[in-house]
């Protein structure tokens, strides 16, 4: 490839720097202006509320530590009970955190549809606020 | 400071006041030049009055940012061309293959004049130019938009001076290997 020279350069400076200018349509500036006037009447944008969420976000953050807590802990007893002879030719024991009984069945069930209803109950008043 | 710089900052201030109608002195002394580079970037009419719209529009929303160190249109230029290399990296302009761009036939009649020849092979440049890949083609847009001033090119492109000179300096390789007849035409006498 032929390298570039000072004349080949001049040639390009030439024929690029005449490029024809084009005019905008008469309307350009009026059209311009009727999207600024738009975009100055619009609302701002109405700003994530962080305030509001943040307590729902900690509350999400403590559930979801206790469930990793609780399988944690259910996947280290079942590791204790299940010995690795039988582990191939009978199903694993299951935790003793999942056979407690009809009592605490109902607990975890009444708290699941209490912090159900709880959330519920903050959604609605936060939206009704808004 | 000139006549320019001063009544924009006066306009940029009136806007940043509340009074909305003084952007359009703003709009009325850079309209031409935003179309015209937007122009450059597309090769269509009407998409480049499209992007300078939007140009228009994110500078109206983002005046307060323009810090005065630096003169309003080099703020305005930059945003624009910011906006219009993101646009066309979104939706690309219709250019054709550098391999594809012939050069016009050298058997000429002879009744042609020097205007014509000059003029195919001006045209037959500039759509190598278009053609050529997008960091080359930006840096000799910029460059021969402002008058083949680097370092206004350069903040436009937000790059260093060095990285648009070498970026010209290979753009322009390219051209004059890929239009090897043309460039060797001897330069015409400007009409």
């Amino acid at each position: 490839m032929r390298r570039l020279t000072e004349h080949d350069e001049a040639e390009i400076n030439s024929i690029l720097s005449r490029e024809d200018e084009i005019l905008p349509s008469s309307g350009f500036a009026v059209s311009v202006m009727d999207a600024v006037r738009r975009e100055a009447a619009a609302p701002p944008p109405i700003p994530f509320p962080w305030k509001r969420v943040l307590p729902g976000l900690v509350v999400a953050g403590l559930a979801l530590a206790l469930i990793l807590v609780g399988g944690v802990a259910a996947i280290a007893q079942l590791g204790k009970v299940t010995t690795p002879q039988l582990s191939m030719s009978m199903p694993p024991v299951p935790p003793t955190i999942f056979h407690g009984g009809i009592g605490s069945a109902a607990i975890w069930t009444v708290l699941a549809l209490l912090v159900a209803f709880v959330s519920v109950k903050l959604s609605m008043r936060v939206a009704s606020r808004m | 400071m000139n006549a320019s710089a001063s009544d924009d900052q006066t306009d940029v201030e009136r806007v940043l006041a509340g009074n909305i109608s003084a952007f359009e002195g703003i709009v009325r002394r850079w309209q031409t030049p935003l179309v015209n580079l937007a122009y450059r970037f597309c090769h269509d009419r009407g998409r480049s009055e499209d992007m300078a719209q939007e140009a228009f529009l994110r500078a109206y929303r983002g005046l307060a940012q323009w810090r005065k160190d630096a003169v309003f249109s080099t703020w305005l230029f930059a945003l624009a061309t910011n906006l219009y290399r993101s646009e066309l990296r979104r939706i690309p302009a219709r250019t054709v293959s550098l391999e594809d761009i012939a050069e016009p036939p050298d058997t000429r009649p002879a009744d042609r004049g020097q205007e014509d020849t000059a003029y195919d092979r001006d045209s037959a440049v500039r759509r190598a130019v278009f053609a050529l890949p997008a960091k080359y083609r930006e840096a000799l847009t910029l460059f021969y938009f402002h008058d083949m001033d680097v370092a206004t090119a350069s903040r436009s492109l937000g790059l260093p001076e060095g990285t648009v000179k070498a970026r010209l300096f290979r753009g322009r390789e390219i051209l004059r290997s890929k239009l090897p007849q043309l460039l060797a035409v001897p330069h015409l006498k400007e009409a």
